[in-house]
């Protein structure tokens, strides 16, 4: 494929002709969103050539320059974290380094990110790869008082460093000098006995590409990179092959994470001092000592669970105790149906004059609005039963959910809740990938749907769609399911909590186990411990009740109007009749509950709201009896189960397409009723 | 079209910034129209733009960092 007009054919043959001539190349590397494609433009001018790397259909852009009076050709590749592969994108841009010969690398990195260029700098040392470092985007990190040492970085690396503003050419008269002097940089990095010891076998045996150094495929096949499986077959003999992968198993005998895990770890523990040393002011890679440590201790296999379980702790006490007890009440009880609801029916009434429509709208006058169908104040009322839910109960709810989930991400634990999340998961059978949409999930499970892409194949995307459409709550329903449990004693919610993740970790255990394929490692940059700051919690707290406002309102009314339509047309009345057989005769559930499972399939929060509003009288009043327990947790597992919303259902089909849709569908239906149907009996036989 | 608003973001996740521009939510999205979530091309982490309100309130904290 071409890019340039028809009416430049001629300027592109000139251009074919220049590359086929051309003796060197400029291989531009850097992490995604570096300026890496306007550095090119820079550099080549305006007519380039942009076709499928052979054999996937990731493009590679290249193009022609001049340099120091020779002609070049420049290729730009697609943006990495690293030469060890994670996606089909980083393959390629590995492949090219590989494949290539006498090259030299310009590595694009973002100033503002410099750790997370290093760490490529890191590899391309290792790799020995002849190289310049443009330090792009300058202007903006130093407008956010982030300044680098580039002259100590370049003597550091004995590279050339050039900072840049790619957007202003700024700095490229320097990079067209320094390409044709480019050298490998000084930095290495020294690994623990064990991967040494695993290296010096290994390093020996590979053979040599032309682009990249033997030790650095040593340690791409070390890390478990199953991209060079092919290259291993083709250049090893069995015995030679035999010899890596007892060094490889040696090596990963000695520690309880993965070898890639762990030759990332040590490499950032190398990139964090060259960082602390090059960094003259600004973001520097921590905090202090206790946030060191903080940080260390958070991701700890035995440490971090105490940690965890603590946060996780003021999660419940924050959202299910204070958000669904305190500020549901005020919101609920004393702003909504004490003030709210009588001022709009009496606004109602005062501006429509017809006495039909104000009953049509807000009821008999006098009679509570809980035992009339007004379509505006009423059982079903748009305002009184709609903005009520959306409002009064689940609103206090996530807003408490968004701050601990924005403490979370300001304070930097987030990622260290993945990386200790990621152990658990795979146990589950996922790999470790995978616990970026299962964390998201516990945002937005659409979105989340969405971030399945991640995935590298057919197998994980499934699995992870389904996991997340059968049993991780979004935020909405998880403070909805917090306020619920804060009412229920704490074995019941045990037993709502252990039903859902023996479930995840069942279905997803069976799916890996009945789907044939592979899985793949999770590497994170974590970022410092920080204490976070009150104002930008409060500014990403709003942005997510914006959002929500946004998205989960208008289902919420549809919800409502929905329900109105029903009620008057006696549907209500028809549909917990037909679902009577499951909801009471299966689940034991009360008759009401029919509606907001049906409705539930709007939104889970929905559905779970209504099950709050029906409960809510009796754990005020302290009269739960231990069988309503047990219809709030068979209830809860049953929705948490259930597809969790109509936009989530049309993500799946619009990612996963019909079949597979239609098939997590008709699984999760009948299964989420049996798994309920299961609890109650066994609670009622257990715990009754 | 998502009505993401083009600037710098910083991912909460990984730490990442990026140009906000290109990297809202997918077409596939059946909401994504007015959808001010973006994805963070490193770790591929959502979440919402800062705009509308919250975007006034940044920019108030901003002024009065500023200040300061």
């Amino acid at each position: 494929m071409t890019r340039n007009p028809p009416a430049a054919a001629a300027q592109s043959e000139r251009l074919d002709k220049e590359l086929r001539e051309a003796p060197r190349t400029v291989i531009l590397v850097g992490n995604p969103n570096v300026g890496k494609s306007v550095l090119f433009g820079a550099l080549t001018g305006k007519y380039v050539t942009v076709s499928n790397y052979p054999g996937t259909t990731v493009e590679v852009t290249r193009g022609s320059a001049v340099l120091d009076g020779s002609p070049w050709n420049v290729m730009d590749t697609p943006g990495t974290n690293g030469l060890t592969p994670m996606s089909e994108d980083e393959q390629v841009t590995r492949d090219i380094l590989l494949w290539e010969r006498d090259y030299a690398c310009l590595q694009v990195c973002d100033t503002k990110n410099l750790r997370r260029g290093l760490l490529i700098t890191a590899q391309l040392a290792e790799a020995g790869v002849p190289m310049v470092l443009a330090l792009n985007m300058a202007d903006e990190a130093a407008s956010r008082g982030f300044q680098v040492d580039a002259p100590r970085l370049a003597a550091v690396l004995g590279v050339e460093v050039v900072p840049t503003v790619a957007v202003e050419r700024k700095g490229l008269a320097q990079i067209q000098a320094a390409l044709p002097g480019a050298r490998p940089a000084k930095l290495s990095v020294r690994y623990d006995q064990a991967i040494e010891e695993a290296l010096a076998v290994v390093t020996p045996l590979m053979r040599e590409t032309g682009g990249l150094s033997t030790r650095s495929l040593a340690l791409m096949i070390l890390g478990g990179d199953d991209s060079l499986r092919a290259h291993l077959e083709a250049t090893l003999a069995p015995a030679e092959r035999e010899q890596v992968e007892e060094a490889r198993r040696r090596a990963a005998s000695r520690y309880p994470e993965s070898l890639r895990f762990v030759i990332s770890k040590q490499r950032l523990a190398v990139v964090d001092r060259l960082h602390d040393q090059v960094v003259v002011r600004g973001a520097r890679s921590a905090a202090s000592d206790l946030g060191r440590k903080l940080g260390s201790w958070s991701t700890h296999p035995i440490l971090g669970v105490p940690i965890l379980a603590g946060v996780l702790f003021a999660c419940y006490e924050f959202v299910g105790v204070f958000g669904a007890k305190v500020a549901v009440d005020f919101l609920e009880n004393q702003i909504f149906y004490d003030r709210l609801v009588p001022w709009f029916e009496a606004a109602v009434r005062f501006l429509v004059p017809w006495k039909a429509a104000q009953e049509f709208l807000a009821g008999p006058a006098g009679v509570p609005f809980r035992e009339h169908g007004g379509f505006l104040v009423g059982r079903y009322g748009l305002f009184s039963m709609g903005l009520s839910y959306g409002m009064a109960i689940v609103l206090p709810i996530v807003a408490t959910f968004f701050v601990t989930f924005s403490l979370l991400e300001d304070s930097g634990y987030l990622p260290r809740l993945a990386v200790m999340m990621n152990k658990l998961f795979k146990r589950m059978g996922l790999n470790g990938k995978a616990v970026l949409p299962m964390v998201l999930g516990l945002g937005c499970d659409t979105m989340a749907t969405m971030t399945a892409r991640i995935m590298e194949t057919r197998k994980e995307r499934v699995i992870v769609t389904l996991l997340l459409a059968l049993g991780v709550p979004c935020s909405a329903q998880l403070a909805v399911v917090f306020a619920m449990l804060a009412g229920v004693s704490a074995a019941a919610a045990a037993w709502f909590a252990a039903t859902i993740v023996m479930v995840l970790f069942l279905v997803g255990w069976l799916a890996a186990k009945v789907i044939p394929g592979r899985g793949s490692d999770f590497v994170l940059e974590l970022p410092p411990l920080r204490v976070p700051q009150l104002g930008n919690v409060a500014v990403k707290t709003l942005a997510r009740i914006e959002w929500y406002l946004r998205e989960a309102l208008p289902l919420f009314i549809a919800g409502t109007l929905l329900l109105y339509v029903l009620d008057r047309v006696g549907g209500i009345a028809w549909l917990e009749q037909a679902a009577a057989p499951v909801v009471v005769g299966v689940l034991d559930l009360p008759r009401q509950a029919a509606s907001a499972f049906i409705l539930g399939f709007l939104r889970r929060d929905y559905a779970a709201a209504g099950l709050f509003l029906h409960y809510e009288p009796f754990v005020k009043a302290g009269t739960m009896t231990r069988a309503m327990e047990v219809e709030v947790v068979v209830a809860l597992v049953t929705i948490t189960l259930f597809i969790p919303c109509i936009a989530n259902f049309f993500m799946i089909l619009k990612e996963r397409g019909w079949k597979t849709s239609l098939a997590i569908l008709g699984f999760i239906l009948p299964f989420s009723v049996g798994v309920g149907a299961t609890v109650n009996q066994l609670m009622r036989w257990l715990w009754l | 079209m998502p009505a993401v608003v083009k600037r710098m973001e910083t991912c909460p996740l990984c730490g990442t910034g990026f140009d906000a521009e290109g990297q809202g939510c997918r077409p596939s999205c059946p909401m994504a129209s007015g959808c001010r979530v973006i994805c963070c091309p490193s770790c591929h982490y959502s979440f919402p733009q800062e705009s509308g309100l919250a975007g006034k309130l940044r920019g108030l904290l901003d002024r009065r960092r500023a200040a300061r």
